[in-house]
């Protein structure tokens, strides 16, 4: 049931109405009800892996807290933390694992025994891993890592931190929310807020408006040229790939205020995802800006312990924490060599960002601040736009034959029809208009926040009306969602 | 205004398809997909048939949308002829085939006949009419360049035919055709239907294959489902698909599945020529 369908609309609307007829301490159980009825919606049979998933912080938690003995604590930590990580590796990694080993073993066959015959790997796993399960995951250990340190204290009701981990606004692409953000919520009474409900609305539209009329738009291209590079030109891949940024940033950002819209409406609010990546200045900036509550959740309970654990080496340490983070965060992605190289792309360009810091900033002073600006952001998107080619292509081999042909730049663009082009250049300006407004005059020229009362709303309904009149109704799933 | 500007254009391929339904009183129709719109050429079909001719083919479009337009022709008149192109996985089920019925969104309100087939789009379908620019979705460049006086000139059909210009240039690939898929049991109902409707009328059924750039190893299933029904209800089955001219010569194809239009030419000579021969019979 993604956000985008008919049926989501009348789940969302029946819970939301029950939601508030409510008292406020029993919402919590028609929360829980109405995520497990909404995870259960796509995948049945596997509502009790993220329920077990729940159980293991939730007890760990408050042994945690109950235990004196440090050396107790950490072991407790240790044995739950690889729980919970074996059970995401075991649905998300296995066959990568297995393929991997079986594809080495083929290799030193072939090689030193001079033998042609193959090994095939028969410990393959037939089934999808569970909606969701990464996301649970981080924040299951999100959670226990606090508990640990002593930063907060556990929570005693089980169906409160189900709830948490189970909401159904973040349960499939997040955001990765933090408990001691999100339980005290559950506690506090909440009376019905107009503005606070009008504003969730608006940022629901505003997400679809980004994911029907922008991404899945910019998908129609994207999908036509990268599922056939071999028969388009390098110009097509480099239109294609510059479109694929743009998609991927709706798809997921889109998802994201949807997501955020929901809970605000419901009462909650959950962290922020993204403020307008594509407008940074250096690739430093952007991964503060993308996916924020991922990247701060790798910064607090990963890259800051590496970076801090390795201090003596200096700047060593910082690309040292740099590379492996983003290894690994590539590497959740999927269990593909792709997102490894994508992660592996992102260390390296921050490396070189960490190593350049001083000669840049003197440079920075030579040029106009204009210049320097948009320099910062054209680069920025390229790099991203080039690192997200692995994100996106098949294979690390499919991958650099689309970068050859790009760097080939020869051959006519593809455009299946004028009235494509037309939809894909009104999305892109749409966007652009909005994140340039939003970043460069963001109390300026208002339209959602207009004082008028008219122009206020005119601005939602003409949004309502481009959305019937040029959105993508039979547009696929969010991006994130398979990770 | 949507609707205005949609009921006005007189050229591009949402005009084809409300011509299709709404206008055309051709006495040969040709029904089908992209190898039905981009081959077969009506004015040969009616120079030697002397019957008039329309191709109410469209890319990308699958059974439901050729049922369809049948229902729509046959609320108005009886044409005496139908040919039905035949493709490979024709029948196959996927779920792209009902997203595929969007052309036909803006004859919704006004064709109840067509609203059963257009409704298999999705439970809420009917509901989603509530809007009234809902059936213009993504129409809205299309119909605006299709208001055009430029446009008639530039998009020139010829009676619902459309020419590729490009020519192959590759070797002959081998497709395997030997795995069975799951056949979508509407399309398949919907095929007998047609089928059934066309005898009721009178109408001259005839299914028939153009030539493909690709040689194949087995019989594709919807097809081999398609010969068995034409084989049991006696309607003649042309099948051109191994035709050893044509996969001699790649450069009347523009891709493996679509002729160009010197190719175009040669096939509407041959089926047209061949369907004389068989009404003469």
């Amino acid at each position: 049931m993604i956000f985008n369908s008919i049926e989501f609309i009348l789940f969302f609307v029946i819970t939301l109405a029950v939601h508030y007829l409510l008292p406020s301490r029993f919402r919590w159980i028609w929360a829980l009800a109405a995520s497990t009825f909404f995870y259960a919606y796509a995948q049945p049979a596997y509502v009790p892996i993220p329920a077990g998933i729940a159980l293991i912080p939730y007890f760990a938690g408050i042994q945690l807290e109950n235990t004196g003995s440090e050396k107790k604590r950490q072991q407790f930590f240790i044995i739950s933390t690889i729980v919970i990580v074996g059970i995401l590796v075991f649905f998300k990694y296995s066959n990568f694992f297995t393929n991997t080993i079986t594809e080495l073993v083929n290799i030193i066959r072939q090689k030193a025994l001079h033998s042609t015959n193959t090994v095939t790997n028969n410990l393959l796993i037939n089934i999808a891993a569970p909606l969701g399960i990464s996301y649970i995951t981080f924040q299951a250990i999100g959670y226990l890592i606090e508990i640990k340190r002593g930063n907060h204290t556990a929570e005693k009701h089980l169906g409160h931190f189900i709830t948490y981990l189970f909401f159904f606004p973040k349960i499939i692409a997040g955001p990765v929310e933090r408990a001691h953000h999100f339980l005290p919520q559950l506690k506090e009474p909440k009376p019905f807020n107009y503005d606070y409900f009008t504003d969730g609305a608006k940022q629901l539209l505003w997400g679809l408006f980004k994911k029907i009329v922008i991404a899945d738009r910019m998908a129609i291209y994207v999908n036509a040229v990268y599922n056939n590079y071999e028969h388009h030109s390098g110009i097509t891949l480099l239109v294609a790939s510059i479109f694929y940024v743009l998609q991927i940033y709706t798809d997921f950002s889109g998802y994201t205020d949807m997501a955020l819209g929901i809970a605000k409406m419901f009462g909650f609010e959950l962290m922020p995802n993204f403020n307008r990546p594509l407008l940074a200045k250096s690739v430093t900036e952007f991964w503060r800006r993308w996916h924020m509550s991922l990247s701060t959740w790798f910064a607090d309970y990963f890259y800051n312990p590496i970076a801090i654990e390795k201090r003596n080496w200096g700047t060593w340490a910082v690309i040292y924490a740099s590379f492996v983070t983003f290894t690994v965060l590539g590497f959740w992605h999927g269990a593909n060599w792709t997102f490894i190289v994508f992660g592996f792309l992102q260390g390296l360009i921050l490396s070189i960002e960490i190593f350049t810091r001083k000669q840049r900033k003197k440079l920075r002073k030579k040029i106009p601040q204009w210049l320097n600006d948009s320099t910062g952001i054209l680069f920025t998107f390229g790099y991203f736009g080039f690192s997200s080619i692995f994100f996106r292509a098949n294979s690390v081999g499919d991958a650099l034959n689309i970068i050859k042909k790009i760097l080939a730049f020869k051959g006519p663009l593809f455009t299946d029809s004028t009235s494509m082009l037309l939809f894909l250049l009104l999305a892109a300006f749409y966007l652009a208009a909005y994140e340039f407004k939003k970043e460069f005059f963001d109390n300026r020229f208002t339209l959602s926040a207009n004082k008028y009362w008219l122009i206020r709303n005119g601005y939602y309904c003409m949004l309502i009306v481009i959305i019937l009149a040029t959105a993508v109704f039979d547009g696929g799933e969010f991006i994130y969602f398979q990770f | 205004m949507l609707k205005f500007f949609y009921n006005r254009q007189s050229s591009g391929w949402e005009y084809g398809t409300r011509y299709s339904a709404e206008e055309t009183t051709a006495d040969v129709l040709i029904f089908g997909a992209s190898r039905a719109q981009q081959q077969y050429i009506p004015t040969y079909i009616e120079d030697s048939l002397h019957l008039s001719c329309y191709n109410v083919g469209r890319d990308g479009t699958p059974f439901f949308y050729h049922y369809a337009v049948l229902q729509a022709v046959l609320k108005r008149y009886t044409p005496k002829m139908i040919i039905l192109d035949c493709e490979y996985a024709a029948l196959k089920k996927t779920t792209s085939s009902y997203e595929r019925l969007s052309p036909l969104l803006p004859l919704y309100s006004n064709h109840p006949e067509m609203q059963p087939v257009i409704q298999l789009r999705s439970p809420f379908e009917k509901y989603k009419f509530i809007s009234h620019i809902y059936p213009y979705n993504s129409m809205l460049f299309k119909i605006g360049v299709a208001n055009l006086e430029s446009n008639k000139i530039k998009q020139q059909d010829i009676k619902g035919y459309v020419a590729m210009k490009g020519s192959l240039h590759e070797p002959l690939k081998t497709i395997d055709h030997t795995v069975k898929y799951e056949l979508d049991s509407i399309k398949v109902n919907m095929l007998d239907s047609f089928i059934e409707q066309c005898r009721q009328r009178n109408i001259d059924l005839y299914f028939v294959c153009p030539p493909y750039y690709m040689n194949t190893i087995g019989t594709d299933y919807s097809f081999a489902v398609t010969k068995q029904k034409a084989a049991e209800k006696k309607i003649d089955f042309i099948d051109y698909s191994k035709d050893s001219m044509f996969l001699r010569s790649p450069q009347l194809f523009d891709d493996t599945v679509h002729v160009n239009f010197t190719g175009s030419k040669i096939f509407s000579a041959m089926i047209a020529g061949e369907l004389k021969k068989r009404i003469k019979k």
